[in-house]
């Protein structure tokens, strides 16, 4: 209002003023006087008009601060930017907005600023009082004091009552449930932009485009991610994770269950973690996600693959045997097998005794072009991409030989991230369709859709029935929890430590089917460089550690998945295969329950 | 006739104006009411989105199984304790009237009458309700 007074008193003179040089100036022009002055007066009087309009508005303006406020605090909702509920399938919210309030401070309206950061940096010991003392002694409008205080600090400072000094909403994001599926959710930042995991897809689904664009975005009005996760499954299969790495003392691991029906990815868990509510050391190289940013050597889990491209381009049947008697050599390089049976095998055994030499033998049956051609179709060689921003590359070799082929069938050669391969087993043993992973809920119409057919339904069931043999009496026994009807396949690969197979460092990987005869769910663990304990007699292969933690998991997480145990097995589990006359699957093992 | 018309002008126009400014007072009454209203309810689902937030978070399953690990005293649960709802036993059909005099008894909660003699009023009642099943 004082500022108005002064402002209208001036512009009476410049009136005056104006008028002379009008006048002057009209005079030049001027034809009939009289007419002229009155059409002058018209115009002179029009435009009095419009100032008083100007004049009456910046009245109502300062005469409503509150207006201004207003505006001010609808500008503040997106100061943090509102971001959507992310739920799990069942509808619990996994993160989650909630309002805080943050202090800020305009640096010209601060009348003592060394006042200001003493009292200020008494109620947050944390401040730095130099840095706070540039950022009050800038000439920006606006910078923030403290962000995201408590009730009990916002009352102190506001009984400071420093002028300059106020109070903003804010958006804060929380994750009720701390690490549980970090590496899933990733995590947004003080000003609500998602930085990595699923907070990171969500803004460039749209999110961020929306909120700069400037629509003023409320958690109300955006509507809620839910996602493939299920809580209790997902805190179930860490607290088992992070109980084996302890136990076997394993650097690291990680796991995770795959929908094989409908690609959505239940559970999964990388551990060592982090805890999105305080991110600090999130980016840390140490606490990636291995399902998907970690590329690994799957070691005899691909096996499966191995087989399964032999049996569907005809090469072999399950009644085919195979040279196993001695080593196989190729130039320089032997292939050994673990568990050397100096025999001929047949293809189940081949599977059950993990022999390398058999499924090298196979996959020189496809050759070097057909294997390559059969892991594109399985989607092995390329980048998979998932709704997480984060992905790698498989490292595949540059220039791919017999040699490549025959060590690549049995899991050596190539580094695929274990997600990818989850992806491939799932497509192996759901009838041969190949479902893309995903994190989102969806129905397994939507994931039919465009997902094509990559092997035979024969060759799929064969590849059950084999991993269901091998945990009736191969390396899976330990995963074979009575009543699941558990299939499982081993992996123990020796670590590459600089360029040459290292002896005692392994990385051991597990993959289960449950139920066996009608999958619909695949289980994943991988443990990096488990120990050998005396309960496990120093072995340190797949079976010992990861075979067992997976089986915990199953036996953890079924009955919160609704998978029923059966404890009468299934009378023909395998009705293609005693179609075709390998009766042999349906009958029940000799020597087990 | 005139200054009546005139007067009552006068009042009617007294009259609309008060009317005029009620309805204005009112109007602007109601709108704050409006405003604080909302205020109310944008605060009010902040704090419901508070309470969701905390509530998952005393709910998550860790805390869960730290509180049942040291107050509740049972066991894991094995996979023989679960079954699909079809396995449950069916429903029993339900039987037909007993007409014993055991059966009498147990119609009429108040204390029977002094004929206390066991005899069935229908001899073959008893036989025929295990067939029935």
């Amino acid at each position: 209002m004082e500022t108005e007074a002064p402002g209208q008193e001036e512009h009476a003179p410049d009136d005056a003023q104006h008028n002379v040089v009008l006048g002057r100036l009209l005079s030049l022009f001027t034809l009939k006087r009289e007419k002229s002055t009155r059409r002058i007066r018209l115009v002179a009087f029009g435009f009095g008009l419009v100032y008083c309009v100007i004049a009456g508005k910046l009245i109502y303006f300062g005469l409503h601060p509150e207006l201004r406020q207003a505006m001010q605090q609808s500008s503040s909702d997106t100061v943090a930017a509102a971001r959507p509920d992310i739920l799990d399938r069942n509808g619990v919210i996994l993160a989650t907005d909630v309002k805080v309030t943050s202090i800020f401070a305009e640096p010209r309206r601060i009348i003592d600023r060394d006042e200001a950061v003493d009292q200020l940096t008494s109620i947050f010991p944390d401040l730095d009082p130099r840095e706070l003392e540039a950022k009050l002694g800038s000439h920006k409008g606006f910078v923030w004091v403290k962000r995201a205080v408590t009730p009990e600090q916002q009352r102190q400072v506001y009984h400071l009552g420093l002028p300059g000094i106020g109070f903003m909403q804010e958006n804060k994001r929380v994750y009720p449930n701390g690490p549980i599926a970090a590496h899933v959710l990733g995590y947004a930042n003080i000003n609500g932009v998602g930085i990595s995991g699923l907070e990171k897809y969500i803004d460039g689904e749209g999110l961020s485009d929306l909120q700069n664009a400037g629509f003023n975005l409320t958690t109300e009005n955006l509507k809620p991610i839910v996602t493939s996760l299920d809580l209790n499954a997902t805190y179930a299969l860490r607290d088992e994770l992070a109980k084996g790495v302890a136990k076997f003392k394993a650097k690291a691991g990680a796991a995770a269950i795959l929908d094989v029906n409908t690609g959505e990815v239940i559970a999964m868990a990388s551990l060592p973690d982090f805890d999105p509510n305080n991110p600090v050391d999130a980016l840390d190289p140490d606490k990636i996600n291995r399902m998907t940013v970690g590329v690994y050597e799957m070691g005899s889990t691909f096996k499966a693959l191995s087989i399964a491209m032999a049996l569907d381009a005809g090469k072999v049947t399950l009644n085919s045997k195979l040279d196993a008697r001695e080593s196989l050599r190729y130039g320089h390089f032997t292939i050994h097998d673990y568990h050397a049976q100096h025999r001929f095998l047949s293809v189940p055994e081949v599977f059950t005794y993990s022999s390398n030499i058999g499924t090298a033998r196979m996959a020189l049956m496809v050759g070097v072009e057909g294997h390559k051609a059969f892991l594109h179709k399985m989607g092995q060689l390329e980048r998979l991409r998932t709704e997480l921003p984060e992905s790698a590359e498989p490292l595949v070799p540059k220039n791919w030989g017999e040699l490549n082929t025959m060590t690549i069938a049995f899991g050596q050669g190539l580094n695929v991230a274990p997600l990818q391969a989850m992806m491939a087993v799932g497509a192996l043993v759901n009838g041969g369709i190949m479902i893309h992973p995903t994190f989102l809920k969806r129905s397994e119409e939507e994931a039919h859709r465009d997902a094509p057919q990559v092997i035979k339904p024969e060759t799929s069931e064969s590849l059950r029935y084999l991993m269901r043999l091998n945990a009736e009496i191969g390396s899976a026994r330990k995963a074979d929890i009575d009543g699941y009807f558990v299939g499982g396949k081993t992996g123990t690969a020796d670590k590459i430590i600089h360029g040459h197979y290292s002896n005692d460092k392994v990385l051991t990987t597990f993959m289960a089917i449950v139920p066996a005869d009608k999958p619909k769910y695949l289980f994943f663990t991988m443990m990096d460089e488990p120990q050998g304990l005396p309960e496990t007699s120093y072995y340190r292969t797949a079976a010992w550690n990861s075979g067992a933690v997976t089986g915990k998991i199953i036996a953890r997480v079924g009955p919160m998945l609704g998978v029923t145990p059966r404890f009468t097995p299934p009378s023909e589990p395998f009705p293609l295969l005693a179609q075709a006359g390998y009766t042999a699957a349906n009958l029940p093992p000799p020597g087990t329950h | 006739m005139v200054r009546l018309l005139n007067v009552l002008a006068i009042v009617g126009l007294v009259g609309s104006a008060i009317y005029a400014y009620s309805i204005k007072y009112e109007t602007i009454f109601r709108g704050e009411k409006i405003v604080q209203l909302r205020q109310q309810i944008r605060a009010e689902q902040d704090a419901i989105a508070m309470l969701k937030a905390e509530w998952e978070h005393v709910s998550r399953p860790e805390r869960i199984e730290a509180l049942s690990d040291q107050f509740l005293a049972v066991q894991e649960p094995t996979l023989k304790q679960v079954m699909p709802p079809e396995a449950l036993p069916a429903k029993p059909a339900a039987l037909p009237p007993d007409t014993t005099a055991i059966g009498s008894l147990a119609d009429k909660p108040a204390l029977p009458p002094a004929d206390t003699s066991a005899t069935p009023r229908n001899p073959h009642a008893a036989g025929q309700s295990p067939d029935a099943n």
